[in-house]
């Protein structure tokens, strides 16, 4: 890394830093204009420019008259975060071995920089950053992918983000539900069968990898009892299993989590006072001990949604899904610039939004949080 | 009582309240399933084949893998094609052809029913559009070598950027390293100004003699020889700035290849090619519609917008799940097509494949399934192999001490027991290579190889070269692309050189990138190679090896393989002068005696002669690979093996040895199809 880079990197965790101690008016100011920006590039993409343009003022003064302190602290880390973001994945991207244009038959220099001039890749990593930041602002576009010619990554992205999203969810719930229905009552009942289940489910969950469970489940319910198809994405069918695969090691978790998280609970002082008061063990649990039991499910799931819906490759490769998964390992192998920093914003402001859920979740469910700002 | 059913009713609505909003959440989930299923649901394709990875792109001239080339074949048709039986060229777009005798000018009849699928009847021009295209240097299309042997094309395509790769680079370095060396250079400083600024490049197309002895002189250079070289770099620039500019003036006009009229294309070559109608079934060649290039740009290949000519249409492309091509009505032959639609369906999972195949989602898997079953598979009657125009090697890197010795490049190449590669690694019938070229090119019959398993010998050859049983010989790097077959057979190969050579070898490897970078930076001791012809002639397969050649890569450089290699491209200089070159060779006298018809006699007879002089002296070139050299240890030829239903009538395995077509004009489903057994 020169010195140049190394420094750009500096200044830009060192802004980002700053801004915690922005004081709360400029705070405003700063994530409503960010949130205008984000609210811009969206409807654009979606519907042109002069709904985006309408949107994006409107955006703003909205959000910077009515929103919330938090979200709009999370706003103005947003944008600075995702270019800081952009900049140094563009950089370790340059500094790995290989090129986009590098093949078992050698190309020769010529071709090699016909190629990049067409596909505005220089050999330089700041420049290429120039030229990608200006392609997203003033055209609204991702960049064209090398390996999958023709396409612009917005292209390619757009019909695998639903993909990825539709069996992200259903995986969750699935987790969610099996997770917190196992972990409840475990943690009710400790040393009962349903602890040792949930034992059980763990073990097997966090350990095998999800290309073993995944085969496995192959194995048993398509080719032994042909109940289910093998691979591809079409169907209700086709989503059972590896929405199942997804599913297990996070129900793993979460049922250790939801375990933890009710015997805590249980044994505070308000539990004892309710049961005192004659209150039914329904009552006592459903109302009062559930909150406190999901807490740790809840900051769990924020980055787990993230992860679950930007795709698995494995189970993906393994299922023939058509999800975000595969752009982000093929990107990476093939050195695909744009589909590389297209995968990484996409799965940084899933991130970043996820977060703000679960914070804003945490707040309801934990009324002592809420006095924070 | 009364606190508790307050506090129950005050508690109950935030409960139900969550209760609606996780209800809801589904609700809009379950709606998200819906929308991104209904694009999808449709009858399958006649015929569903998997085809590796997703397609790259389908523009005939920019593609370079087998997978867009069998999707290339089915959409487009080029002047010849490949009959599915014989794998010869036979008529495609051209109805017929005339070659003149001397070889060198060719004229094709253009059939006047062939069209595009938007209706435009297909011309001529077409051909001399897709092939300036192919060959501009701005376009970067990295099959243009292909066509090099049509007269100008090489000019046209790289003469430009040659010119000024020794303007700009190899003069400069010249001058700074004259500046330092005032009174010439030895020999290490020379191989080092050779190899870092890739000298060999740009003078290559030249067969400058004077040149040449200097660039391929092992020993050092005197001060005059140097200023000499200079001259002759001068020389070069000129000679390749002025011909650069005669191509751009002429190709395509009156030049190389020429649109007669709608239904004439005449080509002309600047040197015989005997292979050169295989090019012509070759999607390098094929012809593209101007108008839809100039009206959509990058985008001109996706299905709203793609015309095509060939046999297929492209009627459905879905990224990462399916391509479906259905039969074209405007093509010449679509009577003689009998599949309604083919789709082609990408994986990258060979196990998930091979579980489609077997529970019937689909028909034919050309080569992607999990190699290590192929001892289990081979008993299926649905199995099919065929020995394919590819090589399995390794590179050495022979500018490596002590790789520089041949005595220990051929000790390395003895001591390893290719039949147990072969028979227990592998296990799908590939052929061990004790050559480079593969059998079964018509015409030639390869070199007598040196190559053979014996391991007594290899350690006397290594004991020759100073290091006895093994002793003092430095640790060797073995490596291989981050892969599973290729670890299997590196381990092996590895541990053949430990136990037979004592010598100190460990296999590793890279991901793919890393290890093209590793390999072309020549960082390495052994690195693993692979190698598909592109066409069925040893020109393919052995112009790689010349000095300085881009997929050289293993710093060999041998004078009498690159003036070899250069008569087989064009003989009329080695026919005028042939004794001073035959004088050199193993076997010279077959040679000699086919001198005279390919002088003298009738015009059918001189060019068989020519063209058995020009497969002798392939033969004497690979000699010089698997006898005297050794750059290389070939491990085995590729199978092209697969799982093909029986219901697919019409296939002949024989078509995939060819590596660029599925040949699915021929094909037609017959028969129940059930899940097989």
């Amino acid at each position: 890394m020169s010195a140049g880079e190394a420094l750009a990197v500096a200044t830009g965790v060192t802004a980002l830093g700053g801004v915690a101690w922005l004081p709360p008016r400029a705070t405003r100011v700063c994530g409503a204009l960010f949130g205008g920006l984000v609210a811009f590039g969206i409807a654009r993409a979606a519907w042109g420019l002069p709904v985006g343009a309408v949107t994006g003022v409107a955006g703003a003064a909205l959000l910077g008259r009515y929103g919330p302190a938090t979200v709009l602290r999370r706003l103005t880390f947003l944008v600075p975060s995702l270019l800081l973001l952009v900049f140094v994945t563009t950089l370790l991207m340059y500094h790995a071995p290989g090129s986009p244009f590098a093949g078992e038959k050698v190309v020769s220099a010529q071709v090699e920089a016909a190629l990049r001039a067409h596909f505005g890749i220089p050999k330089s990593a700041v420049e290429f950053f120039g030229i990608y930041l200006r392609r997203l602002i003033f055209e609204g576009s991702l960049g064209p992918s090398v390996k999958v010619q023709g396409r612009t990554v917005e292209a390619l992205l757009a019909p695998a983000l639903p993909v990825s999203i539709t069996l992200g969810l259903l995986a969750l719930m699935l987790a969610s539900a099996a997770g917190l229905l196992l972990g409840v009552h475990a943690g009710l009942r400790p040393s009962s069968w349903s602890d040792s289940a949930s034992t059980v489910l763990s073990a097997v969950g966090l350990s095998l990898p999800s290309f073993v469970i995944g085969s496995v489940l192959m194995v048993v319910f398509s080719l032994g009892l042909h109940w289910l198809p093998v691979a591809g994405w079409g169907g209700f069918r086709e989503l059972v299993l590896p929405a199942v695969t997804l599913a297990l090691p996070y129900a793993a978790y979460i049922a250790r989590l939801a375990r933890s998280g009710t015997i805590e609970v249980m044994n505070e002082d308000f539990i004892r006072t309710a049961r005192a008061k004659g209150l039914p063990e329904s009552a006592v649990v459903l109302r009062h001990a559930l909150k406190g039991a999901i807490l740790p499910v809840v900051s769990f799931l924020g980055p787990a949604a993230a992860g679950i819906m930007t795709g698995s490759f494995v189970v993906e490769t393994l299922f023939g899904i058509p999800g975000m998964g595969q752009w982000f390992v093929r990107g990476a192998i093939n050195r695909d610039y744009s589909v590389v920093l297209g995968t990484a914003l996409v799965y940084a402001t899933l991130v970043t939004a996820f977060n703000l859920a679960v914070d804003l979740a945490y707040a309801w469910l934990d009324p002592r949080i809420r006095s924070r700002p | 009582m009364a606190p508790v059913s307050s506090g129950a009713r005050a508690a109950s609505r935030p409960m139900y309240r969550t209760l609606l909003g996780i209800l809801a959440a589904f609700a809009v989930a379950l709606a998200a399933v819906g929308l991104t299923f209904s694009a999808t649901r449709e009858s399958p394709a006649d015929l569903r084949v998997a085809n590796g990875t997703e397609p790259k792109s389908l523009d005939p001239q920019l593609t370079t893998g087998n997978i867009e080339s069998y999707i290339s074949d089915a959409l487009f048709e080029g002047l010849a094609r490949y009959d599915a039986a014989t794998v010869r060229p036979v008529p495609g777009v051209a109805e017929s052809w005339d070659i003149s005798p001397d070889g060198l000018h060719y004229t094709f009849h253009i059939r006047k029913n062939a069209r595009w699928s938007d209706g435009h009847r297909l011309t001529a021009g077409d051909f001399v559009y897709a092939w300036k295209r192919l060959l501009d240097p701005s376009v970067g299309a990295e099959v243009a070598y292909l066509l090099f042997p049509v007269a100008m094309a090489e000019a046209y395509n790289t003469f430009d950027e040659h010119a000024a790769t020794i303007a700009k680079k190899l003069l400069p370095a010249l001058a700074a390293l004259r500046a330092r060396s005032p009174s010439g250079l030895d020999a290490s400083s020379w191989q080092r100004f050779l190899s870092e600024n890739k000298v060999n490049d740009p003078l290559r197309p030249l067969d400058d003699a004077a040149l040449d002895a200097l660039v391929t002189r092992r020993g050092g250079v005197t001060a005059a020889e140097l200023d000499a070289f200079r001259a002759g770099l001068e020389r070069a620039r000129e000679l390749l700035s002025s011909q650069a500019a005669e191509a751009r003036a002429h190709f395509g006009i009156d030049r190389g290849v020429v649109a007669r009229d709608d239904a004439t294309l005449e080509v002309e070559l600047h040197a015989e090619a005997p292979y050169f109608l295989q090019l012509m079934a070759h999607h390098s060649s094929f012809p593209v519609p101007r108008w839809a290039l100039e009206k959509y740009g990058d985008r001109w290949f996706l299905p709203a917008t793609l015309v095509s000519n060939g046999p297929f249409r492209l009627e459905r492309w879905v990224v990462n799940d399916h391509l479906r091509v259905a039969r074209s009505t405007t093509y010449w032959g679509k009577d003689e097509v009998r599949l309604g639609s083919v789709d082609f369906v990408p994986g990258e999972s060979q196990m998930t494949n091979l579980n489609l195949y077997l529970t019937g989602a689909l028909d034919w898997i050309p080569d992607y399934f999990p190699k290590q079953l192929g001892p289990e598979l081979r008993k299926r009657k649905d199995y099919y192999g065929v020995a394919g125009l590819s090589v399995y090697y390794y590179r050495i890197n022979t500018t490596r001490p002590p790789l520089d010795d041949r005595r220990v490049r051929k000790a390395l190449n003895l001591v390893i027991d290719r039949a147990v590669i072969t028979e227990h690694v592998l296990s799908l019938g590939q052929l061990p290579a004790v050559t480079f070229v593969p059998p079964g090119l018509a015409g030639y019959a390869p070199a007598a190889s040196a190559i053979r398993s014996d391991v007594a010998e290899a350690r006397r050859l290594l004991a020759e070269a100073g290091f006895p049983g093994g002793k003092g010989f430095p640790h060797l790097g073995l490596l291989y692309n981050t892969n599973e077959d290729h670890k299997r057979v590196a381990e092996v190969v590895a541990d053949q050189l430990r136990r037979g050579l004592g010598i100190d070898v460990t296999a590793y490897n890279q991901e793919w990138q890393s290890f093209l970078d590793t390999v072309r930076g020549l960082n390495y001791d052994i690195a693993r190679a692979g190698w598909i012809g592109d066409y069925a002639d040893p020109n393919t397969f052995l112009g790689s090896w010349v000095t300085g050649g881009a997929n050289n890569e293993t710093g060999y450089s041998s004078e009498l393989y690159d003036r070899l290699i250069r008569f087989a491209s064009d003989l009329r200089p080695f026919v005028a002068d042939p004794e001073p070159t035959l004088a050199k060779l193993k076997e010279p006298d077959p040679i000699r005696a086919l001198l005279g018809p390919a002088r003298t006699g009738a015009p059918s007879e001189q060019r068989e002669a020519r063209g058995k002089i020009r497969m002798l002296l392939f033969r004497e070139a690979e000699a010089l690979l698997c006898n005297d050299d050794f750059p290389v240890i070939p491990l085995y030829f590729y199978v092209h093996a697969g799982l093909i239903r029986s219901y697919v009538r019409g296939f002949t395995p024989q078509t995939m040895a060819s590596d660029v077509t599925l040949g699915l004009r021929n094909l037609w489903i017959e028969g129940p199809r059930g899940a097989p057994e």
